[in-house]
């Protein structure tokens, strides 16, 4: 399997997470009765740049840039990223009523507090990348060196589970129904 | 250190019979054996029973009591909000080192202490959550959203948790990884629709509101307003009971001394469960790689407590109170009805709001935001509370061992679905009227309760090596004064429980 296949396969959960909100959005909207258009449009306008940055996050990790399900990083990274998702969005959400791509009022501002915000993002990122990766990965990993080394890095909580599991069967004894 | 040997009476593990065995002596109940404690995971992974805690703790107080007083008082008031969660956040250290030092509940620690405790929390339990008013702020968002009446949804949520839960195998792992999605969903969510509508400003006057320490308006003094602030300060994060649950979590995710404790199984699998053992154990507190352990697994509490639950709760109503405020600056009819009280016609107003000021979609996803806040909480109070009984049915009511612990979950389990439906289709879902203002008091009165209970169960219970310090000692002991304090304040001045 050649070198970006394999990394688009290790970044799809990432992916994944970064979508949700656009796609989910969407589709409710579309649910709730709303003009298809603009649902679609606003969903893609977030649902888009937060596949990318997703992805791009899992491609860091991939490399080896940043360690697997540490938060800071993870902070780092979206207090960047967030804000750009949001700016993109609220680009296109003025493009699809507008009819012109237009800035929101006080960029700067804008950007700053959608930084802050960013935070929240980052923890809830990271914790669906590990619960949704750690089915993924471990699927991919006969023919996915990056998953490889992502689980490699999750030996040591490996390690330390099997030693409590080892713990737990002594002094114990199947229930007789 | 009060450990002694003897020689061992343990029936459950025949290995251990007739030898001579270090046990720990706690309170007037059977002895704990000493066991090894596991090694403590890496706390790089963000997951942990305290997710359990956060979908029971995030939930109404959160995403409306508090933004309501927000409105009302101005964002200053956070600071109380600040003063409670933090203290749930110490209690929530102290309720895992009980827990996590001999894999024992704390209703086992209470009853350790003096029985009749234990069957304080018994009882209160059974009338504090039997009632299913709880799922109908989740249901009713759902109504709006979908159109279905919420009554049917609730029932339906009802039956559908009994069967999901009867099938599994190990609950405890399912249900981790269910909350765990979905409360990263909700975090991710949340903080999306706060980046769309809320605004710098907003959000600014909200954080800053946090330190506003001694900021109280005389309006908050009134009988009106005083013991909504009582109530919403107790509620800010979990409540009530919610704390004590936490502790079988932690048994059953297998923290700590929990990995000698087998877990709860679903009714189809009740018969594999492993025997129960008939109390928890305890480890060698003189032994330095034993103390290094422990060490590893304070770190990586510390971390679920912090991060996890202070930080998720915090950013969660952080969020809702940036709506709030938008939601009332674009249409100050908003303002009103929050202040006002009506739930629903609030709610159904901050959403119009999000529609007509951000994109389109903000006032459906706002409600599916509310749904799903509902779900959580009761998938996790429903576990929650059939383990909590099951457990005190178990090893203090006579005759009980007879069931295995997993059956002794499932009759709780489905004897509060049953009664909920009944209830539900029949009578008041919040309780009959007349003693809503009893469940109110019996709940806060339970977290003052608990407070106590864990100050004597950690000092007197555990080797004085894992004691908590003089600083978390105080901290529980202002907690206990702050609960009990207001609660009874709010009585004899205004005449009421908490609201």
């Amino acid at each position: 399997m050649s070198e970006l296949k394999q990394l688009a396969e290790f970044c799809a959960p990432a992916a994944t997470v970064g979508v949700a909100a656009g796609v989910v959005a969407g589709i409710l909207g579309s649910i709730a009765g709303q003009p298809f258009g603009t649902a679609v449009v606003t969903g893609l306008g977030l649902g888009v740049p937060l596949l990318l940055f997703g992805a791009g996050y899992a491609a860091l990790m991939a490399f080896g840039k940043v360690p697997a399900g540490v938060f800071a990083p993870a902070a780092v990274y979206w207090v960047i990223a967030f804000p750009l998702a949001l700016m993109a969005h609220a680009i296109v959400t003025e493009w699809a009523i507008a009819g012109s791509p237009g800035l929101p009022p006080e960029p700067w501002k804008f950007l700053a507090f959608r930084a802050l915000i960013s935070m929240g993002f980052a923890i809830g990122f990271l914790w669906m990348h590990e619960q949704l990766g750690r089915h993924w990965w471990p699927r991919i990993l006969p023919h996915n060196r990056y998953a490889r080394r992502t689980v490699e890095q999750y030996a040591h909580l490996a390690a330390a589970l099997e030693a409590r599991k080892a713990a737990t069967g002594r002094g114990r004894k199947k229930r007789v129904a | 250190m009060d450990v002694t040997s003897k020689t061992s009476e343990v029936p459950d593990e025949p290995a251990a019979a007739a030898v001579t065995e270090k046990v720990w002596k706690a309170g007037r109940l059977e002895p704990m054996p000493i066991r090894k404690l596991p090694d403590a995971p890496p706390s790089i992974h963000i997951l942990g029973p305290t997710v359990f805690l956060v979908a029971l703790g995030v939930g109404m107080g959160e995403s409306y009591m508090w933004p309501r007083l927000v409105l009302v008082f101005g964002p200053d008031i956070r600071w109380l909000f600040m003063v409670g969660v933090t203290l749930q956040a110490f209690v929530l250290l102290e309720m895992a080192r009980y827990a996590m030092a001999t894999g024992e509940s704390i209703f086992f620690g209470a009853a350790r202490i003096f029985k009749p405790l234990m069957w304080f929390f018994y009882v209160a339990a059974i009338l504090i959550y039997m009632w299913p008013g709880h799922l109908s702020a989740g249901a009713a968002a759902f109504e709006e959203v979908t159109g279905i009446p919420w009554q049917i949804t609730a029932c339906v949520a009802l039956v559908f948790v009994g069967v999901l839960f009867s099938l599994l195998s190990v609950i405890y792992n399912f249900l981790e990884k269910l909350l765990g999605l979905l409360i990263g969903f909700l975090v991710v969510g949340t903080s999306v629709i706060a980046a769309i509508v809320g605004s710098w400003d907003d959000l600014a006057r909200t954080v800053s509101g946090m330190f506003a320490v001694g900021f109280f308006p005389q309006e908050a003094m009134t009988a009106a307003w005083f013991p909504v602030v009582v109530g919403s300060i107790a509620f800010a994060g979990p409540s009530g009971m919610q704390q004590m649950w936490y502790t079988l979590q932690l048994r059953d995710s297998g923290a700590g001394m929990g990995a000698h404790i087998p877990k709860i199984r679903g009714l189809r699998s009740a018969g594999e469960a492993e025997s129960m053992p008939s109390r928890g154990f305890m480890f060698d507190t003189e032994d330095p790689a034993e103390m290094a352990k422990w060490k590893g697994w304070r770190k990586w509490v510390t971390f679920d407590a912090l991060l996890l639950f202070w930080g998720i709760t915090m950013l969660v109503t952080i969020s809702f109170t940036v709506l709030a405020m938008s939601a009332a600056r674009t249409n100050p009819n908003v303002a009103s009805l929050i202040e006002g009280g009506d739930r629903e016609a609030a709610l159904k107003a901050m959403s119009d709001a999000f529609a007509s000021a951000g994109s389109p979609i903000l006032g459906t996803l706002f409600f599916a935001f509310i749904a799903l806040i509902g779900l959580n909480a009761t998938l996790g109070l429903f576990d929650s509370f059939s383990r909590g009984q099951a457990d005190m049915t178990y090893y203090f009511v006579p005759g009980a061992k007879r069931f295995s612990m997993s059956r002794l979950y499932a009759g709780f389990l489905w004897g509060v679905i049953v009664f909920g439906i009944l209830i539900l289709l029949f009578g008041p879902a919040d309780g009959p009227a007349g003693i809503l203002d009893t469940l109110a008091f019996l709940s806060t009165f339970a977290m003052g309760a608990y407070c106590i209970v864990l100050l004597l169960v950690n000092n007197k219970l555990l080797p004085k090596k894992i004691r908590p310090g003089p600083v978390r000692n105080a901290i529980i002991g202002f907690g206990a004064v702050f609960y009990l304090g207001m609660l009874f304040y709010c009585l004899f001045r205004f005449g009421v429980a908490v609201g």
